[in-house]
């Protein structure tokens, strides 16, 4: 028989962690399915192997992973790493989850979800930015914390934190920075300063975002307003063509990284019919949530950078308070200890997520980036051109899902994901419809790759 | 293959114990156990993992999370799997895609 659980986590970053110890102490039965081998999510991926060199290079903040999940580690829930979930569905008690692994479907069920499966980098379609040797910035760190590689030289491009998490990071390990090219428009310190004050309730990172902004600038040869950039090289890249004020630059070099900020991965709550809304600060779209992660579903909720994006220390908050309603759902008495510890961490949740509004407007993606132009790949999985987007856009289509059928783009194995975001854009722009009003691609299961064997396989069960 | 653009922050020693076999395209290498397929052809200078369909182009890994199906191989006989989100495991098969098959 079919184990039923009180309480699902899809994910197991610092939301899915913080969610499973304290759900799991209240006396929930809880299980974590994560796809990484190991736990952590993106930000604390492999902190538990890390060598010494690694965790020097990347800094103390990676390291405030260890105590989270050595206390995950050692809660009383299940957890099962390596599983891919492909399909989510109502199930008369709840919900069923289906996940691969090991090369098997594997089916789930639990009363209650929540959805912490993070967010992922804005797709940054730049001219040639389907060549081999242009990755994200995110995957540059990822290959650094998983598997200790270094690029022995590199171009960096765009806008946010984290790419200059990574020059820092970079420099401190050696490696030659060609160029850092920031692509964060002029207007947008203007557009942030409003929002210097929330900035300032969190000084200590503000010094820190600060200072990292400015040392790059001194250390690392270092263009600003850049635009119009385009990766050369036939098979492989060779140069970064960009443009400074008018003038052309051309950098040469074999691998560009770049980034311009993250955006909420919705395509699971999508699945559910949650209801999704159009952030203006944060240019993506969001799966709407109440105070602790409750979607319009019930039975759902969504934290941490799943939901609105925050960081990680946001979303292992997020992940407790939602926890915290949970456990209040099973429990007929709650002690006026356990009420105050609610209020005060939503109060603070409420607050960090005030002070993140500079560093989301700050980092607002430029437009000449959401929508490009000309043979620029917009959808690389069906190789479909900004050009041919914005003709059909022009021509006439309801909305990006229309667009879909009518290009192909958004048809490919990534279903959208890579694209989803500039069709809205290159439509919002092409019918001069504000992005709110164009709605996002829609997602039909399976969420990730499945073949037909195992779906057999899946529906004998 | 060409020269990696990557090199190991430790110095790796192929005789590591760490490390094990894998056959990539039939030949074989020895690489970290830890690493991922995707890291492990970044780490052995192959730069593409396939040849896009539509284009004919070479294509590699983006994104290094599961996201951009980008590094779609062959691992022992199972097609497009994402290199990504495998870690290496002991003579394991992995054939990069090239002209004129299906990705």
């Amino acid at each position: 028989m079919t184990q039923i659980y009180d309480y699902l986590m899809v994910g197991a970053g610092p939301a899915g962690m913080a969610a499973a110890i304290e759900a799991s102490h209240a006396g929930l039965k809880v299980l974590v399915l994560d796809q990484a081998a190991t736990a952590g999510g993106q930000i604390y991926r492999n902190v538990s192997h890390a060598s010494a060199a690694q965790q020097q290079v990347l800094g103390p903040d990676y390291g405030l992973g260890k105590p989270l999940l050595k206390a995950f580690m050692a809660a009383p829930c299940d957890y099962q790493p390596l599983a891919q979930v492909w399909n989510i569905e109502p199930h008369a008690q709840g919900f069923t989850v289906a996940a691969l692994i090991d090369g098997r479907s594997v089916s789930f069920v639990a009363s209650d979800l929540l959805i912490v499966n993070g967010a992922m980098e804005r797709p940054m379609a730049v001219a040639g930015w389907e060549k081999p040797g242009v990755m994200t910035a995110g995957a540059g760190q990822i290959l650094l914390k998983a598997s200790a590689l270094l690029p022995k030289q590199v171009v960096l491009a765009g806008s946010g934190p984290l790419l200059l998490l990574l020059a820092h990071q970079y420099r401190a390990a050696g490696v030659t920075i060609t160029a850092l090219l920031d692509t964060t428009p002029r207007s947008n310190y203007w557009r942030a300063m409003p929002w210097l004050l929330a900035g300032l309730s969190m000084p200590k990172q503000l010094f820190k975002g600060v200072w990292l902004s400015l040392v790059q600038r001194i250390r690392v040869p270092y263009f600003s307003n850049v635009t119009d950039i385009n990766i050369v090289g036939n098979a492989e890249v060779k140069a970064v063509r960009f443009m400074v004020a008018g003038k052309e630059y051309e950098v040469p070099t074999n691998l560009v990284l770049l980034h311009q900020g993250i955006v909420a991965q919705t395509q699971m709550a999508q699945t559910l019919a949650c209801k999704q809304e159009w952030s203006d600060a944060k240019q993506c779209w969001q799966t709407q949530v109440a105070e602790a992660g409750q979607t319009s579903v019930p039975g759902v909720q969504v934290a941490g950078d799943a939901g609105a994006i925050g960081g990680a220390q946001l979303a292992q908050l997020e992940g407790r308070l939602a926890a915290m309603a949970r456990v209040k759902q099973s429990c007929t008495h709650s002690s006026w200890a356990r009420k105050m510890a609610y209020l005060a961490l939503s109060w603070r949740i409420r607050q960090l997520h005030w002070a993140r509004g500079l560093v989301d407007r700050l980092y607002q993606p430029a437009p000449w980036l959401s929508t490009p132009t000309g043979t620029t790949v917009v959808c690389r999985c069906e190789q479909i051109s900004a050009a041919e987007i914005t003709d059909i856009a022009k021509a006439g289509c309801a909305g990006v899902n229309q667009l879909k059928a009518f290009s192909r783009a958004g048809m490919g194995p990534c279903q959208g994901r890579q694209c989803g975001l500039n069709l809205g854009y290159l439509v919002a722009q092409a019918q001069g419809r504000p992005m709110a009003q164009v709605e996002p691609l829609s997602v039909r299961p399976p969420l990730s790759p499945i073949n037909l064997g195992q779906l057999a396989q899946a529906i004998d069960l | 293959m060409t020269a990696s653009l990557f090199s190991r922050l430790d110095q790796h020693q192929p005789s590591n114990p760490d490390s094990c076999s894998i056959r990539l395209n039939g030949i074989e290498h020895q690489v970290p156990r830890s690493m991922s397929v995707a890291a492990a052809l970044l780490y052995l200078g192959q730069r593409a993992t396939r040849t896009h369909p539509v284009s004919g182009q070479p294509r590699a890994a983006l994104c290094h999370m599961g996201v951009c199906f980008e590094c779609l191989v062959t691992i022992d006989g199972q097609q497009s799997q994402r290199g990504c989100m495998r870690p290496v495991t002991a003579n394991m098969s992995i054939i990069t895609t090239s002209k004129g098959q299906s990705e």
